[in-house]
This record gives C-alpha cells, sequence and structure tokens, in this order.
C-alpha cells in the first residue's frame, strides 16, 4: 500500500480508554417452546 | 515530537474475504494466509523487529490509508480497470468470482507512523465493512464475526 515516502513519517501515540474491539454479540436462548396445557 | 490521543485513529484499507476451515474471515490485503482475529485486535508483528513493530525506517506495521477514495485507488490498481471508455472509472470495479474483497474503515491505535497519505499502527480492528463481489451470506457471516456493521457493494 502506497501511504507515502517515509520523509513525511511522524508518530502518534493513541492510548484508548477502552479498546475499540467489540464484545461479542451475545447468543439468542431459543425460545421455549409451547407446552401444550 | 510524539503526538499523543485517546482517541483511535480511522484509517481506510481493504482485505480478502477467504474461508478458511468452512468459516469467511478477513484476510491481509497483501500479507498471504493473515487472518484477521475476530473479537481481539490485530497485532502488527515484524521478522525483524517482533512486536515492536511499527518501527521507524523501516515498513513494518498495519497499513491504512486515510481516505476512503485511497483505497478505492488500490482496488482500482489491483483490478487494473482504472478507466472505462478512455475515462476514469467512477464506480468500484468488479473484482474476481469467489474472490470477494471487503473495502472498510478500520481503528488504529497503539504506536502510529503517520505518512501523508496513510498510517502504519501496532494495533487494528475492523470498523465498517463493504463486501465487494459477495453475497448475502457472506456479509452475514462477518458481521457476527466481527461485530461490525457489514453492507454489500
Amino acid at each position: 500500500m502506497d501511504i507515502g515516502v517515509p520523509e513525511t513519517e511522524h508518530e502518534i501515540e493513541v492510548v484508548p480508554l477502552e479498546e475499540p474491539v467489540p464484545a461479542p454479540a451475545p447468543v439468542e436462548a431459543p425460545a421455549d417452546e409451547p407446552v401444550p396445557a | 515530537m510524539t503526538q499523543t490521543s485517546t482517541d483511535p485513529i480511522l484509517g481506510w484499507r481493504l482485505w480478502h474475504v477467504r474461508l478458511h476451515a468452512g468459516e469467511h474471515r478477513l484476510e491481509s490485503f497483501t500479507m498471504h494466509h493473515v487472518s484477521w482475529p475476530a473479537g481481539a485486535r490485530f497485532e502488527a508483528r515484524c521478522a525483524v523487529h517482533r512486536d515492536d513493530a511499527p518501527v521507524c525506517d523501516h515498513e513494518c506495521g498495519i497499513y491504512a490509508f486515510k481516505t476512503r477514495a485511497l483505497a478505492e485507488e488500490l482496488l482500482r490498481r489491483y483490478t487494473g480497470v482504472r478507466h472505462r471508455y478512455g475515462r476514469e472509472y467512477q464506480e468500484l470495479p468488479p473484482v474476481r468470482q469467489g474472490r470477494p474483497i471487503a473495502l472498510g474503515s478500520v481503528s488504529l491505535w497503539g504506536r502510529i507512523l503517520a505518512r501523508e497519505r496513510g498510517y502504519r499502527a501496532q494495533y487494528a480492528y475492523p470498523y465498517e465493512l463493504f463486501v465487494i463481489g459477495g453475497d448475502e451470506q457472506i456479509a452475514r457471516e462477518l458481521r457476527a464475526r466481527y461485530v461490525v456493521d457489514v453492507s454489500l457493494l
């Protein structure tokens, strides 16, 4: 990937308060089967 | 002098979408068979500098462009479709059948080396994906696996 010439490079330190990684989606519990009366 | 921030930087990049053990996953666009993990950050590694990547005066790190247009330009170069009827191709070019590509934004953090067109980062995770040459099934799989928004282009 051509992101430009190295001579223009400068450093940034990013320390997020929380890492931008989403938590896994909750697994949906199967609906209770209707119980015949 | 190093700038510091608590806000992740949003870049743009491409991934191959490939089957691994029956599951569609994001794979590095330039490094073969380097799969991006789901639910965990992708960490830069370098054969020379190991976990210290990215390092100045080297080319290691996780790459991303500053704009979507630059990522689209790479896609046009990759497919070889840059012009149509003598004009610059405005739409995204078609990709090879059965070889979907994801264009998307990516969160970058940790140590980042910025140039005029993009970044080399220490850590990354996809933020939003647009799948080219895929179908709804692939989009659904990626959405569930990486827990990000996924659309078809």
